[in-house]
């Protein structure tokens, strides 16, 4: 069993590897339990996009060494951008962050085509080369899950307002717009301490993926994120041990990051099961209501109103009682 | 302009002719997308569809093909897990609330990496990899072959055809599906109709500009048209005019100075977006509101 599972990391390009893979593992799904309550995934997925011409320009300019300040300076622009995209509503949100997306890609895109090594550079930014991570790059994301971890652990409870109850939020003082940039900000710098290992495109499974498959199995807030955290590392090890596994004794190539999602794609699924049978069982009934409990860990939160005001009605039966819409509930597609 | 003097090249007609036909059919799906507010869940099927392109480029059959068919398992999935509205959800506020990780936006995260990561891992495996990988994923519209050229066009009119035969239906769903059920309409089969249009533009899209930005020529003329008209006849016929002068002018660009096509077509829609962003009439005109925004007003 030792043979199997802990010999390969004996090899140094492995251990360090695996380290990144449980520092950003463990980070991204921290993260990701905030990401799921606020329902920002696709802003996620702009944000991992966007990140993309920054890594672009930080290697034409610095080398190996200028991916991380690079991606860094354009994740700080497109966060800040986000923020104010959200605060005005000329446009569906979604559209122009659709369009935001693309368009930082595009530049990313336009610049690397202009390159001879065009196509392995592409690919090597999309999808990063986490076997060649070295020291510097371990250190680098260790800082940054120090920080983000810190802040979102500072600001545990205003974030947890804004998420399950912005107006309150608001009424109170706090000042909702600056703690959506500072959500936004541990997003990107989840992402631009991703950047190197598993490239711009991967980032969102590891983000995303884990709190989903977390919250599928528990109500409770702690629990989530301890449980999210676990399975984010668990899958960073395994999808690592698995593409070396079948690299080597197999001869079929793996990439590993897409490995590593993989796993964790049917770590959800597996979620998926367990609570299709709980509910079966009837221990976990479909119930609205009961999601609240003590604590503020009724985890259906509303999105933010102003930004998708429609999803808090929807949401009413499980955030507070009483509050549903009849109307939305009873819409035509649940017929 | 370099684009006008290597017209008489057949992969710069052919490429100029996906062009427009991809603008077009782009330009019409995108304003139900827009209104809709269905940009998160096309960018999941372009992603998605990814790797229903890489098998069928293992097993030698027709991108097209391969990509379609993955897709229609990728729509099914994301219905059958978000709840009977999930894949059709025309409207967030009918969209399910969900129970915990299995909302809508979680959901279309998951298939859409889960789906990124399946291509590329396949791919992986294969001699070549990086080549080909490139051209799914920022696309390849100079090696457009005649056979592309017409399934591109007959996609292209069946969707046409359906949503001008559906018009009046498919925008009642996107402003008011209570009313539309009420009304005695099938509304989940219209759902289900966009989601096929939006479906077969995409694949059909995709080997044009890519994987990643199939979606901005979806979004990007629909939702500046969005920006200076108030109904939405006008609003279509800018949509596919947009779509279709942003890939001409796209493709002139990168013949011009030499860099990728799919990227200057996409930042040709960003240009426009931007500056009709800044330039547009301010006033929101009450009549194409989506109802989405009416509670944001009001709570």
């Amino acid at each position: 069993m030792t043979q199997l599972l802990v010999v390969p990391f004996e090899r140094p390009y492995l251990a360090r590897a695996l380290v990144e893979l449980l520092l950003l593992g463990g980070l991204a799904a921290v993260v990701g339990v905030f990401v799921l309550l606020r329902r920002l995934a696709f802003l996620t997925d702009a944000l991992t996009h966007t990140v993309f011409p920054g890594v672009v320009v930080g290697f034409l300019l610095g080398g190996q060494s200028g991916i991380f300040p690079g991606a860094l300076v354009v994740a700080c622009v497109a966060a800040g951008l986000f923020t104010l995209l959200a605060a005005t509503r000329r446009v569906g949100e979604d559209a122009a962050l659709a369009i935001l997306l693309t368009g930082f890609f595009a530049v990313g895109v336009v610049l690397v085509s202009r390159r001879p090594s065009y196509t392995a550079d592409l690919t090597a930014f999309l999808f990063g080369r986490v076997l060649t991570v070295r020291l510097s790059d371990i250190v680098a994301t260790a800082v940054v899950a120090a920080v983000v971890l810190t802040s979102v652990a500072a600001l545990r409870k205003e974030l947890l307002l804004v998420a399950f109850d912005p107006e309150s939020a608001r009424a109170a003082g706090y000042r909702v717009a600056a703690l959506d940039l500072a959500l936004n900000l541990a997003i990107a710098l989840v992402v631009v301490a991703a950047v190197r290992a598993v490239g711009t495109v991967l980032v969102i499974a590891l983000i995303v993926v884990p709190a989903a498959a977390a919250r599928l199995l528990s109500d409770r807030l702690v629990v989530v994120t301890a449980v999210a955290a676990v399975l984010g590392m668990g899958s960073g090890w395994l999808g690592l041990l698995v593409s070396y596994r079948i690299s080597v004794d197999h001869g079929i190539r793996l990439a590993t990051g897409a490995t590593v999602v993989l796993v964790l794609v049917a770590a959800y699924l597996l979620a998926l099961a367990a609570a299709a049978a709980r509910a079966r069982l009837g221990r976990r009934p479909a119930r609205p209501g009961a999601a609240v409990a003590v604590g503020g860990s009724a985890l259906d939160a509303p999105r933010p109103v102003a930004a998708l005001g429609a999803d808090a009605r929807a949401d009413g039966t499980q955030v507070a009682s009483g509050t549903a819409d009849p109307g939305s509930e009873a819409g035509p597609g649940t017929r | 302009m370099r684009l006008w003097e290597t017209l008489g090249d057949g992969y710069t007609r052919r490429a100029l002719a996906e062009a427009v036909l991809v603008g077009v059919l782009c330009g019409a799906v995108g304003v139900h997308v827009v209104l809709r507010r269905l940009s998160f869940l096309t960018t999941a099927l372009t992603h998605a569809t990814f790797p229903g392109v890489v098998v069928a480029a293992l097993l030698g059959l027709h991108l097209v093909l391969g990509a379609g068919l993955f897709g229609l398992l990728v729509v099914g999935a994301v219905a059958a897990v978000s709840g009977a509205r999930g894949g059709g959800g025309a409207v967030p506020s009918a969209a399910p609330a969900g129970r915990g990780g299995r909302d809508l936006s979680s959901v279309t995260g998951v298939v859409l990496s889960g789906g990124f990561a399946l291509g590329v891992a396949l791919m992986s495996a294969q001699d070549g990899f990086t080549r080909d990988l490139t051209a799914f994923l920022v696309g390849s519209i100079l090696t457009v072959g005649t056979a592309d050229l017409l399934v591109t066009a007959i996609t292209g009119a069946v969707v046409l055809t359906v949503l001008a035969a559906l018009r009046k239906e498919l925008l009642l769903g996107a402003f008011d599906p209570t009313g539309l059920a009420a009304a005695g309409y099938p509304a989940w089969l219209l759902d289900l109709v966009v989601l096929f249009a939006m479906e077969a533009t995409v694949v059909t899209t995709v080997p044009a500009v890519g994987t990643i930005m199939a979606i901005a020529l979806v979004v990007g003329p629909a939702a500046t048209a969005r920006l200076w008209c108030a109904r939405t006849g006008p609003m279509t016929a800018l949509s596919m005019a947009l779509g279709v002068v942003a890939s001409v002018l796209g493709l002139a660009v990168s013949a011009q100075w030499d860099v990728a096509a799919g990227g200057a077509i996409v930042l040709t829609i960003a240009a426009l977006f931007a500056v009709s962003l800044l330039i547009a009439p301010r006033a929101r005109p009450a009549s194409l509101r989506s109802p989405a925004a009416e509670p944001a007003s009001a709570g």
